[in-house]
Parts: structure tokens; C-alpha cells; sequence
């Protein structure tokens, strides 16, 4: 078995698992954190992007052995007791998901890049996203809502003619 | 997946010692990203996996006496950001760049790219074409070879099964080398490569003729390879866009492409003959853009 200990949305959290076990796994089966969904499980669909180290991952390519001592955000992370995280309020305010599966890996996709890129243009939105699959909308309401975000994050009002 | 024991590795000497502990019995681990997926699929999982994404003396991106030295276990997203790459080599950044998407290269590494061995790896042309290195460490210490001479078929390497990947070097004399990647997929994000394309050239010092020119092709042959006619047809000859496309079109004569549910063979052999002039276009455009900056 490994022992893992990592640090999850600011949290430490151990478990005994089989070598074999992903992290996505580990998240969701171990402790219960099910926002990270399964989809490919081979790395293409992007729907279980958890943020490792301050860089989105996915989760069902790397072993849980291997996020042992990391820090990992999933999108339980986010929000907290006031409310929505600002991206989460702008895809809800957006209207941007439909079925939402897509929707945490795609948060935390935007999140990270954000942290990095305050001022994203619209093409680096589209590069930062690429991983993540969206078998619904046609991803242009999830590009505005994360400029929508970013001009909350940086304090300006939201630009709806833009 | 099925069970496997995991040892984690601390450093490259570790590695080697757990290799050879190991024996055939064990694969190494790197980023996951192509390991991973095929253990999943795989009913042959190793019994051991040996873990070296903690070996820190891998990571290191340096110049040395030799020349820029890459560790194996460095990512396609510091490739991107490192600074000397970007200032020394900006074809390797635009080759890092358009593999899978930000998460793939977050965990992916160069070293697990060349070792995949497939022959669409984006990393691979434009590392031949700067004619770069490899140093593989084993039981019996280190030994280097050039990277072209590193495959040897679809999936397969000279390296042995006791032997790690530990770093890629770009030779001195290459430093400065304009070079240009293109990679031609089916989707601007996260697709494979149905043909890519490295160029390198140095422009002779009193006339503008090709100067040591290289042309690496990968998804074209069971290996990435070089197209060493067009390069010797480019050899001293005028800078034209008219022998460029010349060299495009002898190198479609030294590729063996395939046809596969990405790509008939006929598509691919216009691909490399148009994407070989891009790719000597953008290294000459690279190198007039030095030429202005110094003078
Ligand atoms: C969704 C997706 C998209 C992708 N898109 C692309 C793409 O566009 N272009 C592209 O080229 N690739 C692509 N890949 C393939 C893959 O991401 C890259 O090849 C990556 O660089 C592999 O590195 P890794 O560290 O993840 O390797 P791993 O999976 O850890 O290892 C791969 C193989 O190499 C061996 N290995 C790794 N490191 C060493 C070492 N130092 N010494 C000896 N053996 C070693 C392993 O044992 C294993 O057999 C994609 C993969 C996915 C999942
Ligand atoms: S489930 Fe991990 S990328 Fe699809
Ligand atoms: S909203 Fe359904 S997959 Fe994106």
C-alpha cells in the first residue's frame, strides 16, 4: 500500500491506498471530493483537472503516490462560506455550462491561468482551456465568462458590450 | 489498472540502482502522461514501477562546457518558460508548445517524450536539427550519443533496459543556430502531429548561401528522421525560395509515410514538401531578424 499525505484545499488528508490508485481516484473514492469528474481516463477530456503545486493537472494521470506531500485544489476549494469564487460567479452569471460535467475542470483550468494572467486575451483563454472538452455549449460563453472574470478579479465592472 | 509495486527514486543514481535491482521487471515513471494511459490499457503491467518524478537533478536546465544541457525530467511547461531556452532556442519552445494541452505538458517531460519513441513526438525534430545529444546513465557510468542515432523504430530506443535517459544537449557550436519547428495537426489544440517539421541553417558569412542546413521530419517514417539529400542539395546554394521548395519536395523522396485514419500517405508527402519550406522559411526569417538585431 502507499501512504499519502497531501495537502487538499488547505487541508492535510492521509490515506493507505493500492500503488495503482490515481489521484483522481484517491480524490474522490478516499476522500469523498467527487467535483473532479471521470471521463476518458486517459488524459483528453480534461474533466478531472485538480490544480497540483499551482498547476492544473489531470488527475487520472498521475498516482496518488505521486501528489504524496502536494498541495492539490479541486474545485471544493473555491468557494467559501461568503459565497462563489468570482470565476464560479461568472459562468453562473454567463449561463456558460449546460450539463456542467466539463464545468470544475474548467474553473480550475481558468483559475490557474488567471493567478498567472490577470488580462488574458481571448486566443490565451483558448490555449489555457484546450485540455478541457465541452460536449455541450460551444465554449464561447465559457471564454466570456472567464474575461468577465478577470475583469471582476483585477476590480473592474463587468463590460457587458464588450 | 492492475497492481504494481511503487518505489520512488530520489536521484538519477538512484534510479540507476533500482534499475538494476529491478531488472526487467520494472518501467520507470516519469510525467505519466503516455505510461500511464498504456498501463491502464495494458494486460502486461510491470511488477515494479520505479518513480523518478522526485529526482530533482534531473530538472536542471544549464549551460555547460559542452553546451545547453536539458534534464531528462524537465516539462514541456518549463521548456516554455525558461528563459535561456526561450532567448537560445525558440524552436524548442514552439515544439513544447503544441504538445497535447496545459495539463499534458505540466506532467509531461522531454526525456518521456523521446523515450515514447513514437514517431510523431513533437520533440524530436527540432532537437535533431540542432543536432543535439543524448546522455544515458547506467550501471557502467554515462555514455552520449547523438539523438538521430537514439531510435531505432516505431516505439523503440537504443537505450537499455538497465540504462535511464538523464539529460539532452545542444551542442556549443549551435548556439545562436536559427532554427524553425512547424507542426501540422488536424486541430490547432491538443492533436497529434501528422507531419512536423524542424529546420536549422546558418547563412554563410560573405554570401547568402545555406550553411550547415538540417531537416528533421517526424510522423513520416517509423522513426524521426533526417532528410539528408535535401540537406546536401541545400548545402552552399543560394537562399531562394526556389530551392527551398526544392528541398521540400527531395525530402518527400526520403520519407516513408503511412496512410492511417489520421492521414492517407499522399496527404503526408504534400505536407512535408510544403512544410519543409515553412519550416526553412521561418529559420531564415529567424536568421535575418539576428543579422538586423546585431548590425
Ligand atoms: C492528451 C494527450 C495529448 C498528447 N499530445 C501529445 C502531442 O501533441 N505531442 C507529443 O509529442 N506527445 C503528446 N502526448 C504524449 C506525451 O504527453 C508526451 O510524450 C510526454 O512528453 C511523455 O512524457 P512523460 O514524462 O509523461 O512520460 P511517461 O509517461 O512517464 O513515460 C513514457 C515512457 O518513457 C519512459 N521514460 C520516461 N522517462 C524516462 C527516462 N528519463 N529514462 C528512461 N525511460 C524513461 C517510461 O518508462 C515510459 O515507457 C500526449 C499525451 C496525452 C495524454
Ligand atoms: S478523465 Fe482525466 S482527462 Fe479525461
Ligand atoms: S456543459 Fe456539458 S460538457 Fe460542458
Amino acid at each position: 500500500m502507499a501512504n499519502v499525505t497531501l495537502n487538499v484545499n488547505g487541508e492535510a488528508r492521509t490515506a493507505s491506498v493500492p500503488p495503482e490508485t490515481t489521484l483522481l481516484k484517491l480524490l474522490r473514492d478516499n476522500f469523498n471530493l467527487t467535483g473532479a469528474k471521470l471521463g476518458c481516463d486517459v488524459g483528453d477530456c480534461g474533466a478531472c483537472t485538480v490544480i497540483v503545486d499551482g498547476k492544473p493537472v489531470n488527475a487520472c494521470l498521475m498516482l496518488a503516490g505521486q501528489a504524496d506531500g502536494r498541495d492539490v485544489l479541486t474545485i471544493e476549494g473555491l468557494a467559501t462560506l461568503d459565497g462563489l469564487h468570482p470565476i464560479q460567479k461568472a459562468f453562473e452569471d454567463n449561463a456558460s455550462l449546460q450539463c456542467g460535467f466539463c464545468g470544475p475542470g474548467i474553473i480550475l483550468s481558468a483559475k490557474a491561468l488567471l493567478d498567472e494572467n490577470p488580462a488574458p486575451t481571448a486566443q490565451q483563454i483558448r490555449d489555457a482551456l484546450a485540455g478541457n472538452l465541452c460536449r455541450c455549449t460551444g465554449y464561447t460563453k465559457i471564454i466570456e465568462a472567464v474575461q468577465d472574470a478577470a475583469r471582476a478579479l483585477r476590480g473592474e465592472p463587468a463590460d457587458k458590450a464588450a | 489498472m492492475r497492481a504494481f509495486e511503487l518505489v520512488t527514486a530520489t536521484d538519477c543514481r538512484h534510479a540507476v540502482a533500482l534499475l538494476a535491482e529491478y531488472g526487467p521487471f520494472a518501467k520507470v515513471l516519469a510525467g505519466g502522461t503516455d505510461l500511464l494511459v498504456e498501463l491502464k490499457s495494458s494486460p502486461h503491467v510491470p511488477e515494479v514501477i520505479i518513480d523518478i518524478s522526485r529526482a530533482e537533478d534531473l530538472k536542471i536546465i544549464a549551460v555547460t562546457d559542452e553546451g545547453l544541457s536539458i534534464g531528462a525530467l524537465v516539462t514541456h511547461t518549463e521548456i516554455m518558460r525558461s528563459a535561456l531556452i526561450r532567448e537560445m532556442f525558440p524552436a524548442l519552445v514552439d515544439a513544447a508548445h503544441t504538445i497535447g494541452a496545459v495539463q499534458t505538458r505540466n506532467l509531461g517531460t522531454l526525456g518521456g517524450n523521446l523515450m515514447s519513441g513514437v514517431p510523431s513526438m513533437d520533440s524530436g525534430p527540432a532537437l535533431i536539427a540542432l543536432d543535439a545529444l543524448v546522455t544515458v546513465a547506467g550501471p557502467a557510468g554515462r555514455r552520449q550519443m547523438p539523438l538521430a542515432e537514439f531510435f531505432v523504430g516505431p516505439r523503440k530506443t537504443i537505450l537499455k533496459p538497465d540504462e535511464l535517459l538523464a539529460e539532452i544537449v545542444i551542442p556549443k557550436q549551435n548556439f545562436g543556430k536559427p532554427a524553425h519547428f512547424v507542426k501540422f495537426g488536424l486541430r490547432k489544440g491538443q492533436a497529434l502531429a501528422l507531419v512536423n517539421v524542424a529546420a536549422s541553417l546558418w547563412v554563410g558569412r560573405d554570401k547568402q548561401v545555406f550553411a550547415a542546413p538540417r531537416i528533421a521530419l517526424g510522423a513520416v517514417a517509423p522513426t524521426v528522421i533526417r532528410a539528408p539529400k535535401a540537406e546536401a542539395y541545400l548545402e552552399g546554394r543560394a537562399i531562394t525560395p526556389e530551392a527551398m521548395a526544392e528541398a521540400g519536395r527531395i525530402a518527400v523522396g526520403e520519407a516513408k509515410p503511412i496512410s492511417d485514419f489520421r492521414a492517407s500517405a499522399e496527404y503526408r508527402q504534400d505536407l512535408i514538401a510544403v512544410l519543409i519550406k515553412r519550416a526553412l522559411e521561418g529559420a531564415c526569417a529567424q536568421a535575418k531578424a539576428k543579422r538586423d538585431r546585431e548590425t
